[in-house]
């Protein structure tokens, strides 16, 4: 082989890969570990069975485990992964009219508490509890693969399709999991048991559950459990070392759920701020360390503090940040090509300790998805029948803060109607609510909205 | 629309408290009506929200893995039924 390449896994193949919480029936696997050789064995059986005239591919698998085959599987076969931040028709359709050859690989239409996914009818489908995985051969050798090969593209902004591509070679991954491993992971010997609430295809998810079971000591649980009982429970199952990684949104609830938890080693925290008491809270109850990471989708994760201890972060060896004019941080490390203008106002402390001084205007924070309230008004304003409106993102005093849209709309419109609108295009976090539905919005005689007044008449609403 | 009964109307209070959803009133929530997808389009952190509110005011525990929470997620009235039928508070 020769310095370009560098091999598909990195890891001893006996250990275990991931943790199945039920029988796979996609893979013949029953419940239970599963060790490296097989995941590798299972991983080359795909790539064989891939399509030859595809180059894209969007991968929706639910299931952690069978999202890491398919990552892999792909990856051996040279296509390209796409990761949307929304599992949204519109969103693909957008994808494979942007990329060619673009197919969808899924493990069953996910059905979930809040309704089912949908594939864009024009796209080639690749169903894997229909064609299951087959002739699975063993003792299969780990390819290698060329560091410069575009193994995926993810999506800057989490609220709209005409997102900003970013490209992620091979190397961008095997170097900032390296990175990542190094500032993330408890200093244990044995394998490291990680349970995730977060979806593999983000990218936080992606870093952390996926690429970390290939270059780390990480066996990962295959599924993404919501609630804290089923946290519970499935913690209650692996044996120690474990660690979790989650948000913000789930660790609340479950410190508010007041049910005992076996110990962790590590709690893993990303995708928006952390409050120190529920950081203090969350080391108490999982007897755990908590680490918040800083990061973005473009560059990844880029710093990391033990919340519950201190305001400042520690910036990742080999990231670097450059102030410009603005004021505003743009992140670059040599792993990745471009660099990334950042959401968040920095002072730096010293060479590598800095403190986040709040957001720039555009870019919003909800449950740890960002998106830009920018984009969002486009979406507002190609509602056929709005006569006038605007959406935006009110001070509130509330565990989840949800955008508001004010708006005018043409007789015989319903607030329902732009409801449905929004849902077309964006992530259901980013749907506002409330839709206020007004006469007149408070625009001043040059048209303008002047953000004050906006407040103003807002909280007006409700007096 | 069915006439909602007393708990599903206290359960239609609880859901617009906690789920910022001001611009309708409990009494618009149709018991029978989809809560999420197409219905009143909620998502899962509603969704993790709605459990955490009913654990916290009713004492019910909810797990995804059961069939039982899948059907109570359903509508107005199969919540308000399943946390009547649960409730320890």
């Amino acid at each position: 082989m020769t310095s370009n390449t560098s091999p598909l896994i990195n890891r001893n193949l006996q250990d275990n890969i991931a943790y199945l919480s039920q029988d796979c029936r996609v893979t013949g696997d029953a419940k239970g570990f599963v060790s490296i050789q097989r995941f590798l064995d299972t991983t080359l059986a795909l790539s064989k069975q891939l399509p030859d005239d595809k180059q894209h591919v969007i991968n929706l698998c639910s299931n952690r485990y069978l999202f890491l085959v398919v990552l892999c599987a792909t990856i051996i076969k040279k296509h390209t992964n796409l990761l949307p931040s929304n599992r949204n028709i519109e969103t693909q359709e957008r994808l494979s009219q942007r990329y060619e050859n673009t197919y969808v690989i899924h493990d069953e239409l996910h059905k979930s508490l809040y309704g089912r996914d949908k594939i864009s009818p024009g796209l080639f489908v690749l169903n894997l509890n229909i064609s299951k995985i087959k002739n699975i051969k063993p003792k299969s050798e780990i390819p290698h693969i060329d560091l410069n090969q575009l193994v995926a593209i993810s999506f800057t902004s989490g609220s709209t399709g005409n997102a900003k591509p970013n490209e992620k070679t091979w190397n961008t991954f095997v170097a900032s999991t390296k990175i990542n491993s190094h500032y993330m992971l408890p200093r244990v010997q044995a394998t490291i048991q990680l349970l995730a609430t977060v979806p593999a295809q983000h990218m936080w998810g992606l870093e952390t559950s996926v690429f970390m079971a290939l270059f780390a000591n990480i066996c990962v649980v295959d599924s993404k459990p919501l609630f804290p009982q089923d946290i519970q429970e499935l913690l209650k199952i692996l044996p120690a070392p474990r660690m979790m990684v989650s948000t913000p949104v789930h660790l609340r609830a479950l410190f508010a759920s007041n049910i005992k938890y076996p110990k962790l080693e590590t709690v893993l925290c990303a995708t928006s701020p952390l409050t120190q008491e529920l950081a203090i809270q969350i080391e108490q109850i999982f007897n755990a360390e908590l680490r918040e990471v800083y990061g973005c989708s473009e560059i990844g994760s880029m710093a990391v503090r033990a919340s519950a201890k201190t305001e400042l972060w520690e910036r990742f060896e080999g990231i670097h940040f450059d102030q410009q004019e603005s004021n505003q941080i743009l992140a670059h490390t040599d792993h990745v090509n471009e660099a990334a203008t950042l959401g968040d106002f920095i002072e730096m402390q010293d060479a590598q300790h800095f403190l986040l001084k709040g957001r720039t205007d555009d870019m919003i924070d909800i449950a740890g998805k960002r998106g830009s309230l920018n984009e969002i008004n486009k979406v507002l304003l190609s509602f056929p029948e709005l006569i006038d409106g605007i959406v935006f993102f009110p001070p509130q005093d509330r565990p989840i803060p949800r955008l508001v849209a004010i708006v005018t709309l043409k007789t015989n419109t319903t607030k329902k109607q732009l409801a449905d609108h929004f849902r077309r295009f964006l992530d259901p976090v980013f749907i506002p609510r409330p839709i206020i539905e007004v006469e007149k919005l408070p625009r001043e005689d040059n048209g303008k909205l002047p953000k004050k007044v906006l407040l103003r008449f807002y909280q007006s609403l409700f007096n | 629309m069915s006439a909602q009964t007393e708990a599903e109307k206290n359960m239609a209070i609880l859901l617009i408290e906690v789920l910022n959803l001001e611009d309708i009133s409990a009494e618009e929530i149709d018991p029978e009506e989809q809560l999420f997808g197409d219905g009143l389009g909620l998502d899962s952190i509603d969704a993790l929200e709605i459990a955490l509110a009913v654990s916290q005011d009713f004492g019910v525990q909810m797990k995804a893995e059961d069939e039982s929470t899948r059907e109570a997620f359903a509508t107005l009235k199969s919540l308000t039924d399943f946390v009547e039928k649960n409730k320890t508070t």
